[in-house]
């Protein structure tokens, strides 16, 4: 994708086309807006910024853009207290200690010692050194649930991912040879600093309409009757119309319908509903909520009616 | 869209970006920078692919994300359609508002003085007015103070926060081995590691629910002390915030706004028209029966910011804090009157409630919130 499609309008229409077939046949339904996106990630050589609820697919994002552009996908996992030797790289001390007591009766010097001790053998990389040492071709780098993190940690993420080097002082400064494609994915537990939004492209992913809800399940659960396929994602639309604590999103409509497969259920019925129930909600309230309004959901479900 | 030269299509890209910002969009001249790569490189084609990709370079938020959409059709189509028309005079209704009376003067109950915050912190300069805000009782302060001051809680909470979030701390059994340390004790033994040094995890609370009192009497600490509960916001992993007078109201959400003075002003709504009066005991009640599970044995910090003068049943509310203090790691319960000089917690819900806290702290001025680290 190294043309200059300024001089050839359209190009890009049929890249953005390409991308969303692409993600089509990885059973990835997405909407022209994140295929745009993505065109972009690759031509801006930016990261992406990917927010929306939980279960609406953000992780799967980088997962098919990696599978989609035939290269590694290296994931770091965002988590509280996260620091830089477990996101980076750190030495492993105990083989360097060994090491040292392997080598106290050879005859080499100090400083060959010493060269032999800090040198690649006893670099423990992590994730994110990783994705910089790529050798072939440019990974995508997912960085998961950045909200979970301090902002120490994104201060110093926003460093490395202006310049895509380390400088590790035992062995000097290294730079990608090929600048992996960021993906970073966040709840909004917390917001993220300017600085880091400012540097990303931003993609906000919403409830699917019915339609596309209806094409993810389809690609995903081939095997699915459409009808009953429907009640499911009716379903689900009118829950999420119920304003629950925790809003089922679309892993949920999916652990849902296998349930109702595994069921040998062939339409959505009230014991169908009852016994998926802890598919869509996840809290007692829920629940409850559910519970109550369940006559309504079920025909709203079976008949296409609100 | 009538741009057909490279050149027309990047003039009216800069002029959108200018006009977006004008209009809610936080971009500067990198956005700008960046959408003029994005229209470069999507051409003018497909006026959706544009629009998209124009949107994923210039917002940066679900906010911005929302308010996209009415911007483009309303720059492209060349007029300002109402529905942008109306978001605009809603931001400059914000501006505004927050430049003529900072959301603070709202909370506390007082009238608008017409004071910015720039006067308000050449009023006082230099740092021993800075020492002299921060031992101020927050009822005594003017309007000028009070801007000057909510400048200084901002940057010192934030170091606080900042202090408490660093997550390793020397520890002396177990954790991982500080190998700085562990090298530099045992130069004296000739390099050997005879004795180890170790770290640990700083084991920190990692929820804190926050109940704030702000019935009439508490008024002149209220705004304070929510910018307090704002700033240890971002020290926890969880914070369930709560405000009450005769009844609770749950502001976990609204806390989670976007910035502190949209928080502020959506608060000072919550909390109109709310009339004095304090029951704190049927509010823990309510917390105890609805909002159980936000307390969990072991991790849960809990704090109440409260005067204590209670008009409910003084044994109701025992029992209710001590059905919490059952489910809590720490109760502390901070009172603004303990820094007056002869205070003493008799009041008849303050002393039925000592028994169950586990820290009682004033709450007054800046120092005695920043004090609170050593407890957190």
């Amino acid at each position: 994708m190294d043309h200059s499609p300024a001089n050839s309008p359209g190009a890009s229409g049929k890249d953005v086309d390409a991308i969303l077939s692409g993600f089509e046949r990885l059973h990835y339904i997405a909407d022209r807006s994140l295929a745009t996106a993505i065109y972009l990630v690759a031509k801006l050589r930016k990261p992406i910024l990917v927010e929306g609820h939980a279960g609406l697919g953000k992780t799967e994002v980088a997962k098919a853009l990696a599978a989609f552009l035939g290269t590694r996908l290296i994931r770091l996992q965002c988590y509280e207290g996260l620091d830089v030797s477990s996101a980076l790289y750190e030495w492993n001390y105990q083989k360097q200690l060994l090491a040292i007591k392997i080598q106290e009766q050879s005859n080499q010097t100090v400083e060959e010692k010493e060269r032999h001790v800090f040198s690649r053998e006893f670099l423990l990389e992590r994730p994110l050194l990783q994705s910089i040492l790529a050798e072939d071709a440019s990974p995508v780098l997912l960085i998961d649930e950045i909200d979970r993190t301090d902002e120490a940690f994104e201060a110093f993420l926003l460093e490395l991912l202006s310049d895509f080097q380390v400088s590790i002082p035992e062995l000097g400064t290294i730079s990608a040879k090929h600048v992996p494609f960021v993906v970073l994915t966040s709840n909004r537990s917390r917001e993220l600093g300017d600085a880091l939004k400012r540097r990303c492209l931003y993609q906000w992913i919403d409830y699917p309409s019915f339609e596309k809800e209806m094409r993810i399940v389809r690609a995903r659960l081939p095997g699915m009757e459409d009808e009953l396929a429907g009640h499911v994602v009716r379903y689900v639309q009118a829950v999420r119309q119920l304003r629950l604590s925790k809003q089922p999103g679309v892993a949920e409509t999916l652990d849902c319908a296998q349930a109702l497969m595994a069921l040998g259920k062939r339409r959505l019925d009230a014991e169908g509903l009852e016994e998926t129930l802890g598919c869509i909600s996840k809290s007692v309230e829920d629940s409850e909520r559910v519970r109550t309004a369940s006559g309504d959901l079920l025909i709203a479900s079976t008949t296409g009616r609100r | 869209m009538t741009a057909e030269t490279p050149n027309d299509l990047a003039a009216a890209i800069v002029g959108f970006c200018r006009f977006a910002r004008t209009r809610g969009l936080s971009g500067g001249v990198q956005a700008t920078l960046a959408a003029l790569a994005a229209a470069a490189s999507l051409g003018i084609a497909r006026q959706e692919d544009l629009k998209c990709g124009l949107r994923s370079v210039l917002c940066s938020s679900k906010e911005e994300w929302d308010l996209f959409d009415g911007l483009f059709e309303a720059f492209w189509s060349g007029s300002d359609s109402p529905r942008a028309k109306q978001s605009t005079k809603r931001r400059e209704a914000a501006e505004s508002f927050e430049n003529r009376e900072n959301a603070g003067a709202l909370m506390s109950g007082a009238v608008a003085s017409g004071v910015s915050e720039d006067e308000g912190s050449q009023a006082v300069t230099g740092a021993s007015a800075r020492e002299r805000l921060r031992r101020a009782d927050f009822s005594t302060l003017n309007q000028d103070d009070l801007a000057a001051l909510e400048q200084i809680a901002l940057h010192l909470l934030g170091r606080m926060s900042r202090r408490l979030s660093r997550s390793w701390r020397i520890a002396n059994r177990r954790g991982k081995v500080d190998l700085r340390r562990t090298i530099r004790h045992n130069i004296s033994r000739g390099g050997e590691w005879i004795d180890l040094r170790y770290r640990e995890k700083r084991p920190r609370p990692s929820r804190l629910v926050i109940l704030l009192d702000i019935s009439g009497s508490m008024s002149p600490y209220s705004l304070l002390l929510l910018r307090f509960v704002y700033a240890l916001k971002k020290h926890f992993k969880r914070v369930d915030a709560f405000l009450f007078s005769t009844e609770l109201v749950e502001i976990t959400d609204t806390l989670r706004a976007l910035r502190l003075p949209d928080a502020l002003r959506a608060l000072s709504q919550v909390a109109a028209g709310w009339s004095g009066g304090t029951k704190i005991g049927a509010s823990l009640r309510d917390l105890n029966h609805l909002h159980a599970r936000k307390l969990r044995h072991g991790d849960t910090f809990f704090l109440i910011l409260s005067d204590g003068l209670d008009t409910g049943e003084p044994e109701e509310l025992a029992a209710e804090l001590r059905a919490v203090k059952r489910r809590v790691r720490k109760l502390v319960w901070l009172n603004p009157l303990l820094a007056l000089p002869n205070y003493q917690p008799i009041a008849q819900g303050m002393s039925a409630a000592l028994p169950h806290v586990d820290v009682f702290a004033p709450a007054h001025n800046l120092e005695s919130l920043l004090a609170l680290e050593k407890h957190l």
